[in-house]
């Protein structure tokens, strides 16, 4: 299936929803918050109350529309009845039990649910109930409502941590961050048995992209930011670093906490950059000097202080960090500038920070474009890894002739055959990876792990060490072995963009070329389908010796004998 | 503050032109009973008035938003169908 859909523009999601109450107008406000992040959206409405139904059933329509993504909704007073509402009108025993069995029911269908589909399935943890007739003594109950809802999340969470496809939206602090009074109306609660008002809909498909983005595609990877008045208060040309507000203080603390989060951000792999109108002296006197600066040099994966326009900048860190400008997200809090690059960037996203600095760090958390369904270890230190190519871009200036430079680079691979354990990275690659990359076919871990399992498909990592870090896991191969023949078939050959220009994809090639002569494989076909950003692979089969057997739409075969 | 004839179509997908006082989920086949609610909620918010569930089981065509915002004082010129 996903390789059906693989060359298919990442950008289209189609989300299945399932719940035990009414939530139809959900459908057009899914789609429409989607649409504004530029995700195209089909949606499947389970008929009313079938969630059930619905999975059980191998030819539910559920299944016929085949979801990337499932949504299950249960309101508690519905899931558990009386015990959830009017808890002590019933005996204690009675409510352990009705929680349990639900739990226990609602396990096996999930069970079900997840054999069924290779979808990434999300249920809301269940509401606790506001209201307890035992006034301030509800926690002194045993086994009370509140506690009981309590119990039944936690095992759900627990049951959930086995599987990296499932998830748990946690619907309680959502409720905490919107308000009850928000959350629910009594008025569409009882005329249309809808448990969350539409405000509340609206509100909730906006946390939902959270999921959306990831399964999309469409995770950003870098934000690129401006320096006076984003990461301190004030213009440091004119007041001088002594004169900037920044510090555990009044008005400098919006700044500093804003520059926290940032910097938790980046630890968790987002790169950051600077794009600043600004003196460069000034600028980096404060980013080195201030005792209260949180991010340091070392935080900045490329840093553009000029009296260049911010647009050309946007393109220079682009090309030099190797990211697409739709992977980047700018923060400035001159609105102007962000019309500007809206203008002659659209593929930026462009964040308009509040008026009031004191909502900078609210306006940060309610970004939803840094979220992963999967955290690898190569997340963890990418922030680092491009500060590690900041200084091997420095030792290349000094060093004009490519072949020594590599030569000093002392450039160590690692190529083998990948395991369960490298799952998770190498379907993250297939995703991420857009400029060298041959056929840019998009996988999931599922179809991973079929891969990997499979006796017809080998799949290849590369790993990349030099002198100056580890850049981790960054190429793959996945090689179709062609049924009752000697011949492969090279069904994607990619490579981080973090490793190019280093002539690592020849000496893959070769590993790859080597192992099929000890297989006593005769002939290797491989595909070049070019999409608008992986003119980089273009030329690649050709220079490795490939000779192009036909062209057809554009899209390029090529053979060659081992 | 926009007019209810937009909001309207703007909510059921259609051009202002096709907005009549007789409308109602009978004549229009983009309204259906979840877009009533739909509707409801954007008229709250725009208009910054609450409607009682037993307003919002009165109401079946444009005609009858139209009464039931009069009486919540809205503006007249926000009501011209």
């Amino acid at each position: 299936m996903a390789e059906k859909n693989a060359n298919k523009e990442a950008e289209s999601v189609r989300l299945g929803f399932l719940s035990n109450f009414t939530i139809e107008p959900l459908s057009s406000i899914m789609k429409k918050t989607c649409e504004d992040v530029g995700i195209f959206a089909e949606v499947y409405m389970a008929p009313y109350g079938q969630y059930a139904q619905e999975i059980i059933d191998n030819s539910s329509k559920l299944y016929g529309f085949s979801p990337n993504l499932i949504f299950l909704l249960l309101d508690g007073e519905k899931l558990f009845g009386d015990v959830y509402s009017n808890p002590y009108t019933q005996k204690v025993q009675t409510r352990r039990k009705i929680f349990a069995d639900r739990l226990n029911e609602l396990k096996e269908l999930l069970n079900i649910l997840e054999s069924k589909t290779s979808a990434k399935i999300v249920i809301n943890e269940i509401l606790l109930p506001i209201y307890s007739s035992f006034g301030i003594l509800e926690n002194k109950q045993k086994d009370g409502a509140r506690e009981l809802v309590n119990k039944f999340n936690y095992e759900l969470r627990k049951f959930f941590l086995a599987s990296n496809r499932l998830f748990v939206f946690d619907l309680n602090s959502f409720c905490m961050k919107i308000g009850y009074q928000q959350l629910v109306d009594k008025r569409v609660d009882y005329l249309a048995d809808m448990k969350i008002s539409i405000p509340a809909l609206k509100e909730l498909s906006k946390e939902y992209l959270e999921y959306v983005i990831p399964v999309a595609s469409k995770t950003k990877k870098c934000i690129v930011l401006d320096l006076d008045n984003t990461l301190w208060g004030g213009i440091v040309g004119e007041v001088g670093i002594d004169g900037i507000r920044l510090g555990p203080e009044r008005e400098g603390k919006p700044f500093l906490d804003f520059q926290k989060k940032l910097a938790e951000l980046f630890n968790r792999g987002i790169i950051l950059a600077i794009n600043s109108k600004n003196n460069t002296e000034d600028a980096m006197n404060v980013i080195k000097n201030h005792r209260h600066m949180v991010l340091k040099e070392n935080n900045f994966a490329c840093m553009k202080i000029n009296w260049q326009d911010k647009v050309s900048n946007m393109r220079e860190i682009a090309e030099e960090l190797n990211i697409g400008l739709d992977s980047m997200v700018f923060i400035d809090d001159d609105q102007s500038n962000g019309e500007l690059i809206k203008e002659f960037l659209p593929e930026v996203t462009v964040i308009d920070l509040p008026r009031d600095p004191v909502d900078y760090v609210t306006c940060l958390e309610g970004l939803k474009f840094f979220s992963k369904l999967v955290s690898t270890k190569e997340d963890f230190e990418r922030g680092k890894m491009y500060i590690d190519q900041r200084k091997r871009e420095q030792l290349k200036l000094a060093n004009t002739d490519l072949d020594s430079f590599l030569a000093k680079l002392k450039i160590q691979l690692e190529i083998g055959d990948a395991s369960k354990t490298d799952v998770s990275r190498i379907s993250q690659l297939t995703q991420k990876t857009n400029q060298f990359n041959l056929t840019t076919k998009r996988y999931q871990e599922e179809d991973i792990e079929k891969f990997v399992s499979s006796k017809d498909f080998k799949v290849k990592f590369l790993r990349v060490k030099d002198n100056f870090g580890d850049y981790g896991m960054t190429g793959v191969v996945i090689v179709k072995k062609l049924k009752d023949s000697d011949e492969w078939e090279i069904d994607s050959f990619l490579l981080s963009c973090r490793i190019l220009g280093k002539k690592i994809e020849y000496t893959l090639m070769q590993k790859i070329l080597e192992n099929a002569k000890e297989e006593k494989i005769r002939k290797i076909n491989a595909t070049f389908i070019p999409t608008p950003k992986n003119p980089p692979a273009k030329d690649f089969l050709e220079a490795a010796g490939f000779n192009l057997i036909r062209e057809d739409n554009s899209t390029k075969y090529y053979c060659r004998d081992v | 503050m926009e007019t209810l004839k937009k909001i309207v179509a703007k909510t059921l997908a259609v051009k202002e032109g096709e907005i009549e006082l007789a409308s109602s989920p009978k004549n229009l086949s983009s309204w259906d009973s979840f877009n009533s609610f739909m509707i409801i909620s954007e008229i709250e918010s725009n208009f910054n008035v609450k409607l009682s569930s037993s307003d919002i089981m009165t109401i079946e065509t444009v005609k009858d938003i139209v009464e039931t915002l009069r009486r919540l004082n809205v503006e007249e010129k926000f009501l011209v169908i």
